[in-house]
C-alpha cells in the first residue's frame, strides 16, 4: 500500500498514463523531443517544500556546469519543490578578494531569488583580518551564515583562527557550514593537490562553543566512521546528506534501514543538502525516496531540521 | 516492511514515480550485490529490498565465479551464488571475472561459467595481482572466445589522478586498465563490442579516449554524480552507445538514475540508455542459452 496521500497519486498515475498513451500515439515527433521538465504538485502537508542547504552559486572553476546561471539553478531547484536554497559562491574557492566574493554573491541572491536564496558567505582564514570579512557578511549582507572551504582556502582545520570563528558566529547568531569536500579527489585538475581534511581538531572548539550552529557539508568521514561517531558523541555538528552514498543511506545513517542497523546520526541533525549543480538536485531528492522513511522522517530531512536554525525571510 | 510502501511521492518533486521507473526497464549492467561482504548471499538478499523499491528489472552481477580480488580462486559461496543465478533468472545474470595474466585459466573459467554455466560475460577486474591490463596481448585468446561466445565483456576503467608530474591515470592500481587500454584492445578486434566501465572514472577525459572507436560502449556508474555528464557522453558518443550500471549497494540507485533523469533527454532516449542498449548487446547470448528476451 502506498502511504502518501491517495489522491495526489491517482491524479499523478492518471497523468502519467495519459503521457504514456500520448508517446505512443504521436510516435517519432514525440520520441525526437527532449524530455518536459516534470512540474511539481502544489504544496501540500503530505509534500512539504524541500530546504536545501547546499546549493553553490556562479562559475565552478573546472567546468562549466549546467545549471551554473543562477535563472536556470532557481528554476530547476524550483522544479523539484526546493523552497529555500542556502547558497555558497564557487568564487570562495580560489579569489583572494573575498569582500568581492561576498558582495556579489548577496547582490546575486537580493537581485535573482530573494527570500529563496539565503546567502552564506565566506572568510579565508589564511588572509589577513578576516575577522572584518565576518563583520560585513552579518551586520553589511545581513547573511544568515558562513560558509569555509578547508583545503581550497589555504587552511585546515587546526588553524588558530577557527575556534575565534566559531566563537565569533556564535556570538552573532550565525550559521557556520564547513565544506569537507567538493569533488571526488581522484579526478581533480592536476595543478589541485589538496591534503585529506581530518575532522576530529573541529571537537575541541565546538566544545568551546556551545549552541555554536556548525553544520559539515559533504562529509563522508573516514573509512572507520571513527570521526564521525567522535563528532556525533562530542560535539553537536549537524550534517548534510549530499556526500551519502550506498543503497538506503539515509536510512542506514539515521537508523531506519530494514536492515535494523542502529543510528549513526540523530535524525534532528540531518539537513537536505543537494551540492548542486555541481551534483544534479535529483540525486539527493531521490534518495528520499530510496531510503523507506516515514512521514515525520522526511518532514525534519526536508524542513523541518533546517528550519529550527533558520527561519523563513 | 514492504518495499513497496512509501510517505514521498517523488512525482510532487517533479521525478519518476516507481511505476514510471519499472516503466523504464532498467538494467544494471554493474551489480556488486554479492562484492565486499562477509556473507554475499545475505548482502544480496538486503539489496534486493532496494532493486524492488527502485523498480530495477534485472541485475547483471560483475563478480560470478571467485572474487574480484581472486577471479581464478573458487569462492564457498560459488554454488550458492549458481543456485541464486538459476532461481532468480528472471531478474538475475551474472559475469565472471576473469585475470589477463593467466589467460588460459581464464579461458577455462569462461568454458565454465559461460559456455557451460550461467554466466553471460565477462568482467575486467579493477586491478589484479599480475598487472596486467586489458591492453596486453594475453587478451587476445580471451577475447576471441568470448566473441565464440556472444558474451557481453565489460572493462573496470579508471583515471585516477597522481604521479610525478600528476597526470590522470598514474594513480591506478596494477592491472587497472584506463580507457586508452579499452580502445587498444578494441582497435585489435573491431568486430567485438566492449563496456569501457567507470567512463574512465573522469568521464570527460574517458569520453575523449573511446570516442572514434564505435565498438566501445560507455558506462557510467561508481562514481560521484555531475549535472551534465550524461549530456556530454550522448553528445560526443551517440545515446546507442550508452549502458547504465548502478553500482549497488556501495553506490545508491538514488545517485546513478539521478545522473540519467539530469540529462535532457527523450523517453526513448532513456529508456536506451537505461536498459535498451545492454538488452540489445545481451541479446544474441540471452538467445543462444535459450532465455527469453524483449528487446
Amino acid at each position: 500500500m502506498n502511504l502518501f496521500d491517495r489522491r495526489q497519486f491517482i491524479k499523478n498515475s492518471l497523468g502519467t498514463g495519459a503521457a504514456l498513451s500520448l508517446a505512443h500515439a504521436t510516435g517519432t515527433a514525440l520520441a525526437a523531443a527532449t524530455t518536459p521538465p516534470a512540474k511539481p504538485a502544489p504544496l501540500t502537508k503530505n509534500s512539504p517544500g524541500i530546504i536545501d542547504t547546499n546549493v553553490t552559486l556562479f562559475q565552478w572553476p573546472f567546468r562549466k556546469l549546467k545549471y551554473s546561471e543562477t535563472p536556470a539553478l532557481v528554476a530547476k531547484l524550483r522544479q523539484h519543490h526546493i523552497i529555500e536554497a542556502w547558497a555558497g559562491s564557487f568564487e570562495a574557492l580560489l579569489h583572494k578578494d573575498i569582500a568581492g566574493v561576498n558582495e556579489r554573491l548577496a547582490t546575486e541572491c537580493r537581485e535573482q531569488a530573494p527570500g529563496f536564496l539565503r546567502p552564506f558567505g565566506t572568510v579565508n582564514l589564511a588572509w589577513a583580518d578576516w575577522e572584518e570579512d565576518v563583520r560585513r557578511c552579518h551586520e553589511v549582507h545581513h547573511m544568515p551564515g558562513l560558509r569555509i572551504y578547508p583545503g581550497y582556502q589555504p587552511f585546515n582545520l587546526k588553524h588558530p583562527g577557527l575556534a575565534p570563528l566559531i566563537a565569533m558566529v556564535r556570538e552573532r547568531g550565525l550559521i557556520l557550514q564547513i565544506v569537507f569536500q567538493m569533488e571526488d579527489p581522484r579526478v581533480h585538475h592536476p595543478l589541485i593537490k589538496l591534503e585529506t581534511l581530518d575532522a576530529r581538531p573541529l571537537i575541541a572548539p565546538l566544545q568551546a562553543a556551545p549552541g555554536a550552529k556548525v553544520q559539515l557539508l559533504h562529509f563522508s568521514g573516514n573509512v572507520q566512521g571513527s570521526d564521525l561517531q567522535a563528532l556525533m558523541a562530542e560535539t553537536p555538528a549537524h550534517l548534510d546528506l549530499s556526500r551519502w552514498e550506498g543503497n538506503g543511506a539515509i536510512g542506514r545513517m539515521i537508523g531506519s534501514a530494514p536492515s535494523g542497523s542502529a543510528a549513526r546520526v540523530p535524525l534532528e541533525r540531518v539537513f537536505f543538502g543537494s551540492h548542486a549543480p555541481y551534483f544534479p538536485v535529483e540525486t539527493a531528492v531521490l534518495k528520499l525516496m530510496e531510503s523507506p522513511l516515514d512521514r515525520p522522517q522526511l518532514n525534519a530531512i526536508m524542513q523541518g531540521n533546517a528550519r529550527r536554525w533558520l527561519p523563513p525571510v | 516492511m514492504s518495499p513497496h510502501d512509501f510517505h514521498f511521492n517523488p512525482a510532487d518533486y517533479g521525478l519518476p514515480t516507481r511505476d514510471e521507473l519499472v516503466a523504464y526497464r532498467i538494467w544494471d549492467s554493474h551489480f556488486h550485490g554479492f562484492y565486499g561482504a562477509q556473507n554475499p548471499i545475505e548482502q544480496f538478499h538486503a539489496n534486493q529490498f532496494y532493486v524492488e523499491r527502485m523498480g530495477i528489472e534485472r541485475s547483471i552481477s560483475l563478480e560470478i565465479g571467485g572474487t574480484l580480488a581472486a577471479p581464478l580462486t573458487p569462492s564457498p559461496y560459488d554454488d550458492a551464488i549458481r543456485q541464486l543465478l538459476e532461481t532468480h533468472q528472471d531478474r538475475l545474470s551474472g559475469l565472471t571475472p576473469i585475470e589477463p595474466g593467466f589467460p588460459d585459466e581464464s579461458c577455462e573459467k569462461m568454458e565454465k561459467w559461460i559456455r557451460r554455466g550461467p554466466c553471460i560475460g565477462i568482467k575486467y577486474v579493477g586491478g589484479n595481482k599480475s598487472g596486467t591490463t586489458c591492453r596486453h596481448p594475453n587478451n587476445d585468446p580471451i577475447i576471441r572466445l568470448a566473441a565464440e561466445l556472444n558474451a557481453t565483456i565489460y572493462i573496470h576503467t579508471w583515471l585516477k589522478i597522481g604521479g610525478t608530474p600528476r597526470l590522470p591515470g598514474r594513480d591506478n592500481l596494477p592491472g587497472e586498465s584506463t580507457p586508452a587500454d579499452v580502445a587498444a584492445l578494441a582497435q585489435r578486434f573491431p568486430s567485438v563490442r566492449f563496456i569501457c566501465g567507470h567512463s574512465g572514472g573522469d568521464w570527460e577525459l574517458g569520453v575523449r579516449v573511446i570516442r572514434p572507436h564505435k565498438n566501445i560502449f560507455l558506462e557510467f556508474a561508481g562514481s560521484d554524480p555531475h549535472s551534465g555528464q550524461v549530456d556530454y557522453a550522448v553528445h560526443e558518443l551517440g545515446v546507442d552507445r550508452i549502458v547504465w550500471g548502478g553500482h549497488g549497494p556501495s553506490r545508491s540507485y538514488a545517485t546513478e538514475i539521478g545522473k540519467v533523469l539530469d540529462a535532457s533527454l527523450s523517453r526513448p532516449d532513456r529508456i536506451k540508455i537505461l536498459g535498451g542498449n545492454f538488452r540489445g548487446y545481451a541479446a544474441p547470448i540471452f538467445r543462444q542459452k535459450g532465455w527469453k528476451i524483449t528487446l
